[in-house]
């Protein structure tokens, strides 16, 4: 590339930053939220259920025990778990768990839940009868359910020491020794390596596609409808020089996204944990560069292939309903190699559009550089994104895109 | 005699089906304002873009004086497009200085330039603020002082006066003037008749894609043996306009089959229109 090329180049990218970024719209799509995203779903949604919780702690609840005879401890217990209740005989049913005549009684919340206590010589027999749909309901199915195993165990024990057996041997025979997480091999580094190779690859496909939509139309399309394109094809560069312009601006803005966002996430992930759960990833030399490679390559492909299909659409809203439904091409993707194991995974995989490239980044987050999978995902990935990079240049150069709506 | 500074010969220009341009050929020399003139469809803005280096003819050339193809001299030129095409998130200075940077202009060069035109345009307070509550006139002169800027050798102007109002359409032509009378050129398009004969040295009348008349105002009024610009107009251009259905045809060579397949090929009749209701 010559001086004056890169000169013009450096010129389009700067100026669809600026004129792009100045929009406030912008600010809070390409920085606010990316940043706060993960910290608001991973801190602020279970502060949310944390207060649902002990608001759900904190009710009364009323519920009838239908029972023909409830031992003393049982029904102390009910008592100091937050229900009111009052007894009543069994009905005339076949089995407890058939709501009978009591089925409406609970429809229409007359009572949180019924408990049935049968006694049948030294078995006892239980069904409770609830609503699903009422959070009432559940809690208190959820609170009997608590007093209900608590007073199990109580009678086991008591039923063992009856038997003049000693409790814990014979509930627990078999016992680890010392630290569980003593036994895993695997470093901190690595485990922390393992975490963020289930996060960040899935971030990265998906932001990366997402956050290059808006740049994509609106240097493209968007020129195309407010008739500014014309005015820049008149001017002495080439439509390769436009297009790598474009593409530059279009990186640099999805690249500040992504990265925010997988700040925020690790930001949050670490709020989360303790630092023991998510440490700073174990990565070689090797494995840095050939991440920075991978998201390099992965981003070419798929900003030039938004460039070219937002290019060759006459309008804003055209070009938003084909790069929309696109993103299917990354989700499913994306979604489906996380779940593909990579131990002894075949090489073929690594060849996959999109797939391959997220397979890649995690195995190297995992600090594995194999180098069969490195030069299959590379030729791949350089194949792949010359293609799009290829598909994007046709559509530069097509005479029409200098016709405007405006 | 006028030394020639853009050739355009044997020039034709094909979407699809349609002959957009049919053999044009046309001399474009220094110090003249030269006058496009053609109602609507009759293929000026083809040509300006020919000439511009943003269409490639379908066969002949357009070249400059030194026999380059002008798509790989376009510092040589300035172009007014019809939309103007200014980055509304841009101040009026930026969008001319964005222009002049991918010419290789110095900004300290294209400031002083824009400053002498500004002055002329009454554009010197306004080069600080954003194009985005800019008038269609004040936008205008922005895009012309945007395609003077980088100091070009012919300057192309497709329809710079409209939608203007009275005075900024005379602050226009009279910088156009201007422009000549230090030497420049200009090739200047416009539909209205009174307009070029005031404005241009010399008119070209484009119809069908096809050039009916070259001359100055006088010439095109002996040669037609007409007393009025409008009636030697009308006796040049006496066949009928190219209809609709071919304009359709050039729009749907870019518009792709599939949106073919869904455009209705004639519009329902008023009866048929009732019946389906």
């Amino acid at each position: 590339m010559s001086e004056g090329s890169f000169r013009r180049v450096r010129s389009i990218a700067k100026k669809e930053v600026v004129e792009f970024t100045r929009d406030w719209r912008t600010i809070i799509a390409i920085i606010v939220i990316p940043l706060l995203m993960f910290p608001l779903l991973f801190i602020l949604f279970p502060v949310l259920l944390e207060s649902e919780a002990a608001e759900l702690d904190a009710l009364e609840l009323s519920i009838v025990i239908q029972t023909d005879g409830l031992p003393e401890n049982l029904a102390d217990n009910i008592s100091t778990s937050g229900m009111n209740y009052t007894i009543e005989s069994l009905p005339d049913t076949t089995y407890l768990s058939e709501p009978g005549q009591d089925l409406e009684r609970v429809r229409n919340s007359s009572t949180d839940a019924i408990l049935r206590f049968e006694s049948n010589d030294d078995i006892w027999g239980y069904a409770i009868l609830h609503l699903s749909t009422s959070e009432r309901s559940n809690e208190a199915r959820n609170r009997i359910l608590n007093v209900l195993n608590e007073w199990e165990n109580s009678e086991i024990k008591e039923r063992i020491e009856q038997g003049g057996l000693d409790v814990n041997e014979t509930l627990d025979p078999l016992r680890w020794d010392g630290e569980i997480s003593a036994g895993d091999v695997a470093t901190t580094g690595e485990q922390s390596g393992m975490i963020l190779s289930l996060f960040i690859p899935l971030v990265l496909a998906i932001w990366t596609y997402s956050s290059a939509i808006q740049p994509s139309i609106d240097m493209t399309a968007g020129e195309r409808e407010r008739g500014t394109l014309e005015a820049l094809l008149c001017l002495p560069c080439t439509r390769m020089e436009l297009l790598f312009g474009k593409w530059l601006a279009v990186a640099t803005i999805t690249g500040v996204g992504v990265l925010l966002q997988i700040f925020g996430l690790l930001f949050a992930i670490g709020y989360l944990a303790s630092s023991s759960f998510i440490g700073v990833p174990q990565l070689s030399i090797a494995s840095i560069l050939l991440i920075v490679l991978a998201i390099m390559l992965f981003a070419i492909m798929v900003v030039a292939f938004e460039l070219a299909l937002a290019m060759r659409s006459h309008s804003v809203k055209e070009a938003g309903s084909i790069l929309a439904p696109a993103l299917m091409l990354i989700l499913f993707p994306a979604l489906f190699t996380q779940v593909i194991n990579l131990d002894g995974i075949e090489g073929f995989w690594f060849a996959i559009p999109v797939v391959n490239i997220l397979l890649a980044l995690r195995e190297l987050l995992m600090n594995r550089v194999i180098t069969e999978h490195v030069i299959i995902w590379a030729v791949s990935s350089i194949v792949y994104a010359s293609l799009a990079a290829y598909y994007a240049s046709k559509q530069f150069s097509r005479e029409d895109i200098v016709t405007s709506l405006s | 005699m006028a030394k020639s500074l853009l050739s355009i010969r044997e020039v034709t220009k094909n979407f699809a089906e349609v002959e957009a341009l049919q053999d044009i050929s046309l001399e474009i020399y220094s110090g003249e304002i030269v006058g496009l003139v053609g109602s609507n469809g009759a293929g000026k803005t083809t040509l300006l873009r020919l000439m511009a280096g943003v269409y490639k003819p379908s066969s002949g050339t357009v070249v400059l004086s030194n026999g380059e193809p002008v798509v790989n001299m376009r510092h040589e030129l300035g172009v007014v497009p019809e939309s103007t095409g200014l980055y509304s998130r841009l101040t009026a200075w930026e969008n001319i200085r964005y222009h002049s940077r991918m010419h290789g202009v110095k900004d300290s060069i294209a400031w002083a330039r824009t400053e002498k035109f500004a002055q002329h345009l009454d554009m010197k307070d306004n080069l600080g603020r954003h194009t985005k509550g800019f008038s269609r006139g004040m936008k205008q002169k922005t895009a012309l002082l945007r395609a003077l800027a980088h100091g070009p050798n012919i300057l192309l102007l497709d329809e710079p006066t409209a939608g203007l109002d009275i005075t900024s359409a005379r602050t226009v032509r009279a910088l156009v003037r201007q422009l000549r009378d230090e030497g420049g050129t200009v090739i200047y398009s416009t539909h209205q008749l009174a307009e070029a004969q005031q404005v241009c040295d010399r008119i070209v009348i484009i119809h069908n894609g096809e050039i009916r008349a070259d001359g100055s105002p006088q010439q095109l009024l002996d040669d037609t043996e007409t007393e009025s610009l409008e009636d030697a107009y009308v006796s040049l251009t006496m066949d009928q306009a190219r209809t609709r259905k071919e304009d359709n045809a050039r729009e749907s060579a870019f518009t792709g089959w599939w949106r073919r397949l869904f455009t209705p090929k004639t519009p329902p009749s008023s009866q048929e229109v009732m019946e389906s209701e």
